[in-house]
């Protein structure tokens, strides 16, 4: 079974699309309106699982002990 | 161990002896003592025997320092030099050599103390340990933090309070944070923390003197970290010389709290980023679509306009139609009015209807006969009439 992508992984590919259609975005002299829709859907996506994300989880907490040098 | 028979006091042999004062010294526990280091020797196998006297030379005792031991404090020992001594009484059993047994070596004073620090911060620059170039990034997002703090205290609670909630995997060595005694802690959990999955490594504790902050310019705990497979962000308070832990660390802060901070940091700014992309994309998304909305208002205006154009032309079309069909209309009736004359113009004009009446056309040699000279005496004259011809030959001709 493949890993799951840590959060951060996630967060971090997720804001990088978004850089990247941002920048399509902006050196399109013309938008073609279809592949604009396309990418604004994609965005939307990215940008709704990343702020779930980003609500407040609880951290988790433990104390381990030190391993004696072998 | 034998027994004296009379009064049952127990009969040692000597090893027997020696491990009995041993056992009861160990019961003393550590001690420190200060003194000016003499007679120094540096075995072959890098074990350390010296004499360590008072200062008036009333006193003076035998102490000997592990290899180990040694390297780990950090100190380099000289003849001459005061020092903090902390071990524990011992009698060698193969020579009855009583010994003090170091665990840990500190300097003492304020002003040794700040020169083997220079030493070794301009020992540990020379060879590039606290380059920017070598310092590995704080990765964006951390989410498993090991801590190394003493959990006594209000160090680690500041920086738990202070720690978004981001769902942070939190591990925490508890480890001794000051005197030499530290160092062997703090080493080990290091050590620990090498073999465990963490994103990065935070050692915490609160402000100090330099004295008390010794732990942190010990040259094997500042080399433990250089090579630590994550970045190591040390949170020590200090007042004006930063231990050099801090400067040999990937990133530094001066409190707990803002250790936390900076863990925090890339999780606050990724909803930012977030907020701006929304507003960078969607935005001008919907910008194009209100552009394409007005070019659909003006098409929608523009067909409107055609559709009235239409409709207007083919109002004037049926207009046009109609006074064509009228204008034609009246044509045709004078067409039939004068095609009425010209039928009552021939009807009475007909010469048949001339023949009907009595008339006859009377002809010579393919010539109507219209006067006397037309007809030749001795030529047949041919006469139409109605339902025929009359052949007769022309015997006179009397021209009135």
């Amino acid at each position: 079974m493949a890993k799951k992508k840590s959060d951060a992984k996630n967060l971090n590919s997720n804001l990088k699309r978004l850089s990247e259609i941002a920048e399509w975005f902006d050196n399109q002299e013309e938008i073609d309106v279809e592949e604009g829709l396309n990418k604004v859907n994609e965005a939307v996506g990215l940008i709704k699982a990343s702020k779930e994300r980003l609500k407040a989880v609880e951290n988790e907490f433990e104390e381990i002990k030190k391993e004696m040098d072998s | 161990m034998e027994q004296d028979e009379k009064k049952l006091e127990p009969i040692f042999s000597v090893s027997e002896y020696i491990e009995f004062l041993n056992i009861n010294l160990r019961k003393i526990g550590t001690a420190k003592i200060t003194g000016e280091v003499t007679k120094l020797t540096i075995s072959s196998n890098g074990h350390v025997y010296f004499f360590i006297k008072d200062k008036s030379g009333k006193g003076v005792l035998d102490c000997i320092i592990w290899k180990n031991n040694y390297a780990l404090c950090g100190v380099r020992l000289e003849e001459g030099k005061e020092v903090i001594l902390s071990g524990y009484p011992d009698v060698y059993p193969l020579s009855g050599r009583f010994s003090f047994k170091v665990n840990t070596i500190e300097l003492k004073g304020e002003g040794a103390l700040k020169k083997a620090y220079e030493e070794l911060k301009n020992k540990l620059e020379n060879e590039g340990i606290f380059d920017r170039a070598r310092k590995k990034k704080i990765p964006m997002f951390p989410e498993r933090i090991g801590v190394i703090t003493s959990k006594q205290g209000a160090v680690i609670h500041d920086f738990l309070n202070n720690i978004g909630k981001y769902g942070f995997k939190i591990q925490m060595i508890d480890s001794r944070v000051e005197g030499q005694e530290a160092i062997k802690d703090l080493l080990s959990a290091i050590r620990t923390f090498k073999k465990k999955n963490i994103d990065v490594l935070v050692v915490i504790r609160g402000g100090g003197s330099l004295e008390s902050l010794q732990p942190f310019n010990n040259e094997a705990l500042i080399r433990e970290i250089v090579d630590f497979p994550v970045p190591i962000i040390a949170g020590i308070g200090h007042d004006k010389d930063a231990p050099l832990f801090t400067l040999a660390a990937d990133a530094s802060e001066s409190t707990p709290t803002a250790v936390a901070n900076l863990l925090n940091e890339s999780w606050a700014q990724a909803l930012l980023f977030l907020e701006r992309y929304e507003r960078d994309i969607i935005g001008r998304y919907e910008m194009i679509l209100s552009g394409y909305k007005e070019i659909e208002n003006k098409l929608k205006i523009s067909f409107n306009n055609f559709k009235n154009a239409l409709t207007a032309n083919r109002a004037n079309l049926h207009g046009s139609l109609d006074k064509s069909l009228s204008g034609f209309k009246s044509l045709l009736a004078m067409v039939g009015q004068k095609i009425e004359q010209a039928e009552k113009v021939v009807f009475f004009n007909n010469p048949e209807r001339q023949l009907r009446l009595g008339y006859s056309i009377a002809s010579c040699d393919g010539k109507i006969v219209r006067e006397t000279k037309d007809a030749k005496i001795g030529k047949n004259i041919y006469i139409k009439v109605t339902d025929g011809k009359i052949i007769s030959e022309v015997k006179n001709i009397n021209k009135d």
